[in-house]
């Protein structure tokens, strides 16, 4: 070997030992590890178009104050299971029985003290927001500010228990309406007050055909929605709908300002919105910084900052750096490993909290093999759902035991989580008589890890002699397929609880005519419509237990996951995450540690 | 001279028309944008009437056609889901884009010409091997690997730099200077480095090329010292493939950007760009794209003037 030519084996060795020497010392490793795309939401989830009528007590429960049954997530005898305490870490939806403990983070509690200084709030985020108008968007990055910048009648905190806001109090008059009562000097950023003509405005505005929102489907079970006096709002609905109170709390909910609305027009409005929430606009440069001054005379008091600046960092691992070097003092979305990375760290935390849904696999049952329930037993069987939790999300999440989202109405915690028998899956598979017929998982990157998930699962139904394989997808052809309902086989999904309640999501996306709708069976179908229309407890829940038993036979889902979303903190931030996703930051929820 | 400006003129927009017809094809056959902007339960009337709105129920030759004639008028379409004129919405970007390429260029220059003088000046020096050294990472490490581990380490461990995003200034108030720099070294030095690392190892070879012609070794035995050689006689000869790379390199920082534009999230074109294809807005694409190209080909055509400059010889016939 030359001089020459050794010598330039000497560098690259020294150029290799170099670059490990960077790794080394800078902890987030893994630079070569793809970004996990932000979730992009599952484009919007509307409530259950027709009239639920689960959960709440009798209509008639008053004013949340004297009476919280109004809430059909705090009322006892609607929630046979306990609430998801998501954020009291431990006390987390216990869906995981042989399964590992989930490990939530989260504390919400900050542990240094923040610089004197501190006053303006920097969120980094995975995306920019695309829409200023709550009526125009349900994805994660708009919504987390929609819903600071704008008030809705009701809300949830932390615990998911419904609580007032712009309505002080409200209460059912009879079967078919709902009074409520607003908060009285409530102003606009612009000044204006806040009236019933407003909220009447906003909500009809949602299914306005004219309005062409994303929202439209929210609020289907109102007939019509009168305004008395400036301080009461009252809703028909064409059915009994106990759940309105719950559904005001969600998208769609957010009261914009009537007169200021038809005086600007909807792209003027969308430019420079105006609201009655915790922050008021000031600013956005596309991609670059979204700037939104504290309303200091908002009702709620003002928040614990002068302005909050959100800035879209699309990367991981920027993203995380922006957090740690103290630029950020949030980092939306973290991945499972860099939760691992922050348990260590005296800079910041994650503050996580279990995902309000499940991620499944949907199952097209119309297609052969798949049109066996034998087939699909077997699948659900070898798929090592433990395995996948350990390995793939480092333990951040938990293996779920049914098909009702952990913490919802009817969420049954003595169900078995899904077992794992390669054994058996191999039995059942040769009982069905199943010949090698492909299987295929059309995969996307839109759902966390959902090709990593894909690829080991895959191999596990390899294992038991099926022939399985993956087709990688685009998140626009999954888009089109969704919408079409032309999945090959098995996708990914990740259905959200809208109601904590069964009916808002697997009766919402499973009924005929759904958006999953790929599997129909007359008993569950005939269950899920009493279900829906009954005001009587006992009978929804065993509608629900006797649900489940049969989706245990057809499996139209495959659930695998209810993953832990966990966002960055810093250390000194005193704030928890809502497992509802809104990124409430309003003083009762968000401060800096002085 | 004029037959010359005519004749690279027509090439010029042949190249363009080339790359905007590749663009359209490619963006169109990658997916339909109408099922990412409506919710999945939209009925297919409502797809439809979007997609008649957008003029997407055309076929394809039609839509073309449109898009051909539309281009020639200016006119790049509105953005699909900004509803805005698209080429508004890409200009909007360029200052972001240019301010980037031109300081990450600027850096290659002031870095690689003198690294790669010397390198060939002091050959197998040590100074030679350090240069070569750091010109063989940049040219082979990927792009995203060098922004992330500078974020890494000049951003995090050291706190040097800020770990994204832009200064928020101008470039027109000298008081902004100081944050309009910090902000764009660590993205500058990411997008630059792999034409830092050209340059260098070109300007070595060409100088070293030159060296060995005979007018070299005439001015030696004339007895001027190394410098004067240097500078006087080997330079201006070592110039052409120099400065042809130098203008390749610059069209490729303005494409390149979109990694560096991702990692340190620069609000520029390609930024822009990425978001787009995702999101299927053909409009802003094919803006963001002929607007790059065209900038490509700009530098291209300054280069070819540059040649005459440097070397008398060459004739615009």
């Amino acid at each position: 070997m030359s001089r020459r030519a050794s010598r330039g084996y000497l560098l690259v060795a020294i150029v290799v030992a170099f670059s490990m020497v960077l790794t080394a010392c800078s902890q987030p490793a893994a630079p070569a590890k793809p970004a996990e795309p932000a979730k992009p939401t599952e484009a919007p989830k509307p409530a259950a178009p027709a009239a639920a009528s689960p959960a709440a007590a009798s209509p008639a429960s008053a004013s949340p104050a004297a009476s919280p049954g109004a809430s059909p997530a705090a009322s006892p005898g609607a929630s046979p299971a306990a609430k998801p305490a998501a954020a009291a870490g431990a006390a987390a939806p216990g869906p995981t029985g042989p399964a590992p403990a989930a490990a939530v983070q989260s504390t919400g509690k900050a542990t240094t003290k923040a610089p004197a200084t501190k006053t303006e709030l920097v969120i980094a985020s995975p995306s920019d927001i695309s829409k200023l108008d709550p009526h125009m968007s349900t994805s994660f990055q708009d919504v987390i500010i929609s819903f600071n910048l704008y008030d809705t009648l009701t809300s949830r905190d932390p615990d998911l228990k419904l609580i007032p806001r712009l309505a002080t109090e409200w209460k059912a008059t009879n079967d078919k309406t709902w009074e409520f009562k607003l908060r009285p000097n409530v102003t606009f950023h612009n000044g204006d007050p806040l009236t019933s003509a407003d909220v009447k405005f906003s909500i009809e505005r949602t299914y306005d055909p004219n309005a062409k929102t994303l929202v439209a489907t929210v609020f289907t079970t109102i007939e019509k929605i009168d305004a008395p006096d400036p301080m009461t709002v009252v809703f028909t609905t064409k059915q009994p709908d106990p759940l309105l109170p719950s559904r005001l709390a969600f998208y769609g909910g957010q009261i914009i300002p009537k007169a200021y609305f038809e005086k600007v027009g909807a792209d003027e409005f969308n430019a420079k919105p105006v609201g009655s929430g915790v922050v008021k606009f000031n600013q956005w440069v596309k991609d670059d910084r979204l700037v939104l001054d504290a309303n200091k005379e908002y009702w709620g008091g003002a928040p614990d900052f002068e302005k909050i600046t959100l800035r879209p960092i699309p990367e991981n691992q920027p993203r995380m750096a922006a957090l740690l070097s103290g630029q950020a003092d949030m980092a939306l979305k973290l991945i499972p490993d860099q939760v691992d990375q922050l348990k260590s760290n005296e800079k910041a935390r994650a503050e996580g909290a279990f995902y309000a849904g499940l991620y499944v696999l949907g199952v097209n049952s119309k297609v052969p093999p798949l049109d066996n329930p034998k087939v699909k037993q077997a699948l659900s069987l070898a798929i090592d759902r433990d395995g996948i939790v350990k390995a793939l999300w480092k333990g951040q999440g938990a293996v779920p035991n049914g098909f009702v989202a952990p913490g919802d109405n009817f969420y049954d915690p003595n169900r078995r989580p899904f077992e794992f028998n390669a054994d058996k899956a191999k039995a059942l598979l040769s009982e069905a008589g199943y010949k090698g017929e492909e299987i295929v998982i059309e995969s996307s990157t839109v759902i966390g890890n959902d090709r990593q998930m894909s690829e080991a699962i895959v191999e596990m139904w390899k294992k038991v002699g099926v022939n399985a394989k993956i087709e990688i997808i685009e998140g626009s052809v999954r888009a089109q397929k969704n919408r079409e309902k032309s999945f090959k086989g098995l996708w990914w999904s990740d259905p959200t609880s809208t109601l904590q309640d069964p009916d808002g999501m697997m009766y919402r996306l499973l009924s005929p005519g759904g958006p999953m709708d790929y599997w129909r069976e007359a008993e569950w179908d005939r269950l899920g419509e009493q279900a829906r229309f009954s005001l009587d407890q006992a009978q929804r829940e065993a509608a629900y237990k006797r649900m489940q038993e049969i989706m245990d036979v057809y499996y139209p889902w495959l659930p695998v996951i209810v993953p832990i979303e966990s966002h960055g903190v810093a250390s000194y931030v005193n704030w928890r995450s809502n497992p509802n996703q809104t990124m409430e930051l309003r003083k009762d929820v968000f401060s800096f540690n002085r | 001279m004029l037959q010359f400006l005519a004749r690279r003129l027509l090439r010029a927009v042949i190249a363009l028309w080339g790359i905007v017809t590749i663009v359209f094809i490619v963006m169109r056959l990658s997916g339909d944008p109408v099922p990412l902007m409506l919710p999945p339960d939209a009925p297919t009337s409502e797809m439809n009437r979007v997609r008649a709105e957008l003029g997407l129920d055309q076929p394809i030759p039609i839509q073309y056609a449109v898009f051909i004639g539309n281009v020639l008028r200016g006119d790049l379409g509105r953005s699909i889901h900004m509803r805005q004129p698209a080429i508004d919405i890409a200009i909007e970007r360029l200052p972001a884009t240019v301010e980037l390429a031109l300081v990450a260029f600027l850096l290659a220059v002031v870095v690689a010409l003198p690294a790669g003088l010397i390198s060939a000046a002091k050959r197998d020096s040590i100074w030679d091997n350090i240069a070569m050294f750091f010109a063989l990472i940049g040219q082979s490490a990927p792009t995203f690997y060098i922004g992330i581990m500078l974020i890494l380490v000049m951003g995090l461990q050291l706190g040097w730099f800020p770990v994204s995003g832009r200064g928020q200034g101008s470039w027109l108030k000298p008081g902004d200077w100081s944050t309009m720099l910090w902000h764009v070294f660590l993205p500058a030095v990411t997008l630059g480095a792999f034409a830092m690392a050209s340059i260098a190892r070109l300007t070595r070879s060409a100088v070293l090329e030159v060296m060995r012609q005979d007018y070299i070794r005439t001015a030696r035995a004339k007895g001027l010292n190394d410098i004067a050689v240097l500078v006087r006689h080997n330079l201006k000869n070592a110039a052409i493939p120099v400065v042809t790379i130098m203008g390749l390199q610059f069209g490729t920082l303005l494409g390149g950007a979109v990694v560096t534009e991702t990692v340190f999230a620069w609000p520029g074109i390609g930024l822009l760009a990425i978001k787009s294809i995702g999101s299927r807005d053909y409009p802003i694409v094919q803006s963001a794209v002929l607007l790059v190209a065209m900038a490509f080909v700009f530098v291209n055509f300054l280069v070819d003037l540059a040649y005459g400059w440097l070397d008398p010889r060459i004739r615009y016939a």
